[in-house]
């Protein structure tokens, strides 16, 4: 429930993958949870982590640093699973810990830099500036797409 | 159109296709009934086409009422046996209807639509039919006015002429749409359909005038007049129709149009058709062609594509003067804007189109709509149940509650599955008509036979193997079946037969594709995919016939030299298989080549809820759907070693004779495996690396006493984990199309119906899984792919099954040269003392108490079965060890001269499968014929006649010998047998009881010694007796040569064999054997020898 209006904001969920503080537009976002208990998938492609079984859906998760590129999340009492919608489908995202909820002006969005923090600049769709730091927001079709 | 109800006209559609569906299957019976037509079946077709023009006349879709008009004309024809409906005739119906299918599937197109063809070959038929006065008649268009009103409706004079010659009443029926129709709460096709019922409709037309502008006050009435012709009589038919009299129109005589009309041309309103009329035209810019008979080939520069708007619009117009066009038929309206097409028209995307349209609703039967109701009903009262139980914490009532929903909802989910599941006659059908048509095309003679229409499938299966199917049965006519000189050639009838079968089997719907043609050549096949480079040589000399055959579903496949339009495009097949397989079935070939191929198709029941049994390797729990399990076979520890063996590097277990290689499922998925510790329940690593890895058996000889006491070595294998229970080998035995292979698992557990949920796209292209499901405890459970997994440890059918092939050999032909196989029971008598008898001599074997045996004349007897059962131990005869006292006893029952008799023995009683190689001299004696080693032991062959002799020697009389005297020299003789044998045991054993029996017996080592003192001439046998498996002739081939010559053919040769094999008998049937019997069993060959001699 945003009492911003759509056309200017945009209300971003931030987490840290690795040292890189990334944003998801939270329109994309289902819910973020805490459910590990993933069964593992053996000769699946290292960045499946597993599936999970989220109210009777199978929900294929993924190790969000090493789909970037990064080393893989390191198992802590702060992950997060972000599950996100992505076609008809959900997918989740496991991250190293999660963030504020920030509001930005659409207005107010730059371009992507090559690389921010290790990452890709392909895989954002914009960066916003906050007083402390640089969100790169994720562009979950690049990121999610498979070859 | 008033409605502009998509939901009538949707229903409309809907019952058009209906009634069309049928139509094909009508037609292709009536071209086979040729002159004697089945009234009823035309009828059918005619009604079906009547009341598809009905409705277009209300709706307003004049194209599609022009071509039924015109197809019921050449029905009615046929209905009035005025027509005889040749193969030309019911072809061009067939187009016809076909394209009367597209045009309501397109129904917004369909007034857009060129049909002039179709008219043509129409007409061109009615107007051969008819005599000329008719023919006119038929174009005459006449045109009736409504009574009080400036309505004109219109039909051709043929039609009204036939409605009077069969006695109809003409009447004109104005229904108001408001009153009548709306309000009363029905429907315009209701009232058309039901009109239907009792008579012919010749027009209908909705007076839009009425309906005025927009300026002017909503009208209180519209009218729909219909002209209808009907043998009720004019008193009645205000009742019949609903109206009220005032309505209802009698059309006398004279009312009618005697000749022909006054109705203006308007020759701006050009019609598609050609028109060069010397007749009346028409006034209606609908439908109604009265174009006289056109050579066809002035057609095409007559007639205009309807792509215009203007012709559209004019033809739009109502029949009546005004102009409407803001009411006119709505969907009309928006077609103006599509394209036209082609009336050569790709008709199968249209067609699919129209199928995947019309495909959102369904037929179910009431009955089950009625049991859903139940069961739901039932459901709610359970939840109830359980809620209330939950709420006061009442076990008893949360368990009964929870065991009743578990009821109901099997049930529920088997009655929801029903109403999904059709027959598969719906797409069977289509395949007289592909078959009928492709034959034709390709000038071979086809018959097509159809088994098991009414076996049902779940609708989505339904859809998804229609086109498999279709490729399939056209690969058969096109490339199966011969051409009927080639097929003559061979000495096959002329005509091809193709046999669809469906059944259900095993939970599974199973259809088969048949056909008696040139069959699938293996070399043929394996030398294209080679050429293609779909495998290369090595690989195709790795592959045996079967697998040759089935590289046809090998992508980029295609053997056809050129592609033809029918089939061959080379991507056939294997889209065949890859579908198949994705609604979770199988696909088999099966081919001889010149005799025929078949097709075997097996699809589960339904795709979303499967059976399956539930697996643990690793961690985790998977799930193999039972459409792939064959069996579950656990190995115990101390088998292993003997079970399990080594093939190359692969892992096999021998399963009833057969090879089965071995894969285990952790390495393939690259898991842990693990083991349940049996006394923690802990999963724990398996650290065994080597499938047969378990200590050497000899190491524990129990014989050996020399280094370990029995206690040591009884600990030494409790204790060690390695023979321990939990360490034996579960395995899951598995096949993926025909390729059989088991899986060793971790530990096989329950068996459970699981929904099939799928994967997401980054998990799909995994191999090895078909899907995932959600377990009671919520956790996921993967579904294997069977064939995947396979693939993934290498173990597909190229590289290994040559491998096995040849083990296989190997164990054939070596059981070949240990012939004398036979089953044998072995028992003990003394402590050490290991004895056999075949087996098919024991009736029976009992366990006694050893205090029932009573002692009655020195004859230990127990009381048996109503009667006295003599009983008797080794001891008795032969010189061994006496049986020791037990509490209870076993017995094993004979039957000797038609008494039956016991033999005391000590346990263990066990049946195997041994070569019989019997020392006959060693540790020979009265009632022992020799021994051999079994198990690593001396067992001694019981005699059993010789041992019951020597007891009751009253029960053997002496036999005199047996006379015989010949037929044409009088003289009398011994009846001579000549015996083939190459067994030395053997020979003794048959000849002594034939001897005893007063048969001459003549002996030969083998089949070709017998041969040779067969034709010697100098004795003449009057039966040969015949092992079959010797050396240098064996018994079929002397069996052949004996019947293949005249000397000799007459003479009865009996088999004796310890194989008895389906293949064996057939085998001999056809070298003329005239009866198998099984070695050393004396009573039954002694009898069929008399049998034969008499």
């Amino acid at each position: 429930m945003s009492k911003y209006k759509e056309s200017e904001y945009l209300e971003l969920a931030t987490f840290y993958v690795g040292e890189a503080l990334c944003g998801i537009d939270i329109l994309n976002i289902q819910e973020i949870n805490k459910q590990f208990d993933f069964t593992t998938i053996p000769q699946s492609d290292d960045f499946v982590k597993g599936v999970l079984n989220l109210r009777g859906r199978i929900v294929t998760i993924l190790d969000l640093g090493k789909k970037l590129g990064l080393s893989p999340v390191k198992k802590h009492k702060n992950n997060r699973n972000i599950i996100v919608n992505f076609h008809d489908e959900q997918i989740g995202l496991l991250v190293d810990k999660i963030s504020d909820v920030i509001v930005a002006k659409k207005n107010e969005l730059d371009s992507p830099p090559a690389n921010l923090g290790g990452i890709q600049g392909s895989y954002f769709e914009n960066i916003v500036k906050t007083e402390k730091t640089l969100i790169g927001i994720l562009d979950i079709d690049t990121v999610l797409t498979t070859d | 159109m008033f409605f502009e109800d998509d939901e009538t006209l949707q229903m409309y559609v809907e019952e058009s296709l209906e009634h069309l569906a049928d139509i094909e299957t009508d037609l292709l019976a009536m071209e086979e009934q040729g002159e004697e037509i089945d009234e009823e079946l035309v009828n059918n077709v005619f009604r079906a086409a009547h009341s598809v023009k009905g409705g277009a006349g209300f709706m307003g879709l004049d194209v599609i009422k022009e071509l039924s008009h015109n197809l019921e004309n050449i029905l009615g024809l046929i209905r009035d046996k005025e027509l005889m409906p040749s193969s030309e005739i019911i072809s061009v119906l067939l187009k016809s209807f076909d394209r009367l299918q597209e045009l309501i599937s397109n129904i917004e197109t369909s007034n857009d639509q060129n049909i002039d063809e179709y008219i043509t070959d129409l007409k061109n038929i009615t107007n051969d039919t008819l005599p000329d006065a008719e023919k006119k008649a038929i174009e005459e268009v006449c045109e009736i006015k409504h009574p009080m009103s400036a309505t004109a409706l219109k039909s051709n004079r043929y039609d009204i002429e036939q409605a009077k010659k069969q006695g109809k009443f003409i009447y004109i029926l104005e229904y108001d749409l408001i009153h009548d129709i709306h309000k009363k709460d029905k429907n315009p096709l209701e009232v058309i359909n039901s009109l239907l019922k009792s008579g012919i409709i010749l027009d209908c037309k909705v007076d839009i005038s009425y309906v005025g502008t927009l300026e002017d006050d909503i009208p209180n009435r519209i009218p729909f007049v219909i002209l209808f012709a009907s043998i009720i009589e004019p008193d009645m038919a205000p009742i019949l129709v609903d109206l009220d009299a005032e309505y209802v129109f009698n059309i006398s005589d004279d009312k009618l149009p005697e000749q022909e009309e006054e109705t203006q041309a308007t020759p701006e309103k050009q019609e598609t058709a050609s028109e060069k009329e010397k007749n009346e035209t028409e006034n209606f810019p609908n439908s109604e062609k009265t174009a006289p008979p056109v050579e066809k080939e002035e057609e095409p520069e007559q007639h205009a594509k309807k792509g215009s708007e203007s012709q559209d619009s004019e033809k739009k117009s109502a029949s009546i003067s005004q102009p409407p066009s803001k009411t006119s038929s709505q969907p009309q309206a928006n077609s103006s804007e599509k394209s036209n097409s082609h009336p050569e028209n790709d008709q199968q995307d249209t067609q699919d189109d129209a199928a995947k349209k019309t495909i959102s609703s369904l037929r179910v039967n009431v009955n089950l709509l009625d049991s859903l109701m139940n069961l739901a009903g039932e459901l709610v009262l359970s939840r109830n149940q359980l809620i209330q139980g939950l709420t006061s914490s009442n076990q008893h009532n949360i368990e009964s509650a929870s065991q009743r929903i578990d009821m109901i909802t099997s049930e529920l989910q088997e009655a929801i599955m029903q109403t999904r599941m059709q027959p598969i006659s719906n797409v069977f059908n289509k395949f007289s008509r592909v078959v009928r048509d492709l034959s034709q095309t390709l000038g071979k003679e086809i018959a097509l036979e159809l088994e098991g229409k009414h076996v049902e499938l779940d609708k989505t299966i339904i859809e998804s193997i229609n086109d498999p199917l279709t490729h399939l049965v056209r690969n058969s006519v096109d490339h199966g079946i011969e051409s009927p000189d080639v097929r003559e050639k061979a000495g096959k009838p002329r005509q091809g037969t193709i046999n669809l079968k469906a059944y259900h089997e095993a939970g599974q719907v199973n259809i088969e594709i048949e056909d008696d043609g040139g069959g699938i050549d293996p070399e043929k096949i394996s030398a294209a995919a080679v050429k293609k480079g779909v495998i290369t040589e090595q690989e195709a000399n790795l592959l045996s016939d079967k697998d040759k055959a089935n590289l046809i579903f090998a992508p980029g496949f295609s053997t056809a030299e050129e592609i033809t339009d029918v089939s061959g495009r080379g991507v056939g097949m294997d889209v065949v298989k890859s579908n198949l397989e994705r609604l979770g079935g199988i696909i088999d070939i099966d081919s001889r080549v010149g005799i025929g191929t078949s097709l075997k198709i097996k699809l589960p029941l339904t795709l979303a809820i499967i059976p399956s049994q539930i697996i643990s390797a690793g961690h985790e729990k998977y799930a193999i759907p039972q459409v792939n399990l064959d069996e579950l076979l656990r190995i115990p520890a101390g088998d292993i070693k003997e079970k399990i063996e080594k093939v190359g590097d692969a892992a096999v277990v021998r399963l009833r004779g057969m090879l089965l290689p071995l894969i285990k499922l952790s390495d393939v998925l690259g898991i842990e495996k693990t083991y349940k510790d049996p006394e923690t329940g802990e999963i724990k690593p398996d650290r065994r690396s080597n499938v047969a890895d378990r200590r050497s058996k000899d190491l524990f000889n129990p014989n050996d006493n020399n280094n370990f006491s029995e206690e040591e070595i009884n600990e030494r294998k409790e204790s060690d984990r390695r023979y321990h229970a939990a360490s034996a080998i579960n395995i899951a035995v598995v096949s993926a199309g025909t390729f059989r292979y088991g899986l060793i698992v971790d530990d096989l557990m329950d068996s459970e119906e699981i929904v099939v949920k799928p994967l997401g796209k980054h998990v799909k292209n995994c191999k090895g899984y078909a899907g995932a499901t959600i377990m009671g405890d919520g956790k996921v459970a993967l579904i294997l792919d069977v064939a995947s997994i396979a693939e993934m440890s290498q173990l597909s059918t190229a590289s290994s099954s040559k491998k096995i092939a040849e083990e296989k050999e190997k164990m054939d032909s070596s059981s070949e040269r240990l012939k004398d196989q036979a089953s044998l029971l072995l028992f003990r008598n003394g402590e050490d003392e290991q004895l056999a008898v075949p087996l098919n001599l024991v009736q029976r074997i009992e366990r006694i108490k050893s205090t029932d045996i009573e002692v009655v004349g020195g004859q230990r007897v127990v009381q048996y079965r109503g009667g006295s059962l003599p009983l008797h131990e080794l001891g008795e005869v032969a010189n061994v060890q006496p049986l020791p006292e037990h509490e209870k006893i076993e017995v094993i029952v004979f039957q000797l001269t038609g008494r039956e008799v016991g033999l005391m023995v000590s346990p263990p009683v066990d049946a195997v499968d041994v070569v019989l190689s019997v020392d006959e001299e060693t540790l020979r004696q009265p009632g022992i014929i020799g021994s051999l080693i079994i198990h690593d032991m001396t067992t001694l062959m019981v005699d059993v006649y010789e041992f019951f002799k020597t007891l009751h020697p009253e029960w053997y009389t002496e036999k005199e010998h047996a006379v015989n005297i010949d037929p044409e020299t009088g003289e009398s003789g011994n009846v001579k047998i000549l015996f083939a044998e190459d067994s030395s045991f053997f020979r003794n054993q048959v000849k002594g009881f034939l001897e005893e029996d007063g048969y001459d017996v003549t002996i030969a080592e083998d089949g070709e010694v017998a041969w040779n003192i067969i034709n010697s001439e100098e004795n003449d046998f009057n039966l040969i007796l015949t092992d079959l498996e010797m050396p240098n002739m064996d018994g079929f081939q002397l069996t052949a040569k004996i019947k293949n010559d005249n000397r000799f053919s007459g003479k009865p040769v009996v088999a004796l064999t310890s194989l008895a094999g389906e293949g064996d008998i057939e085998k001999g049937k056809s070298v003329g054997i005239d009866d198998y019997q099984i070695k050393l069993d004396r009573e039954q060959l002694l009898l069929t020898i008399k049998n034969y001699l008499n």
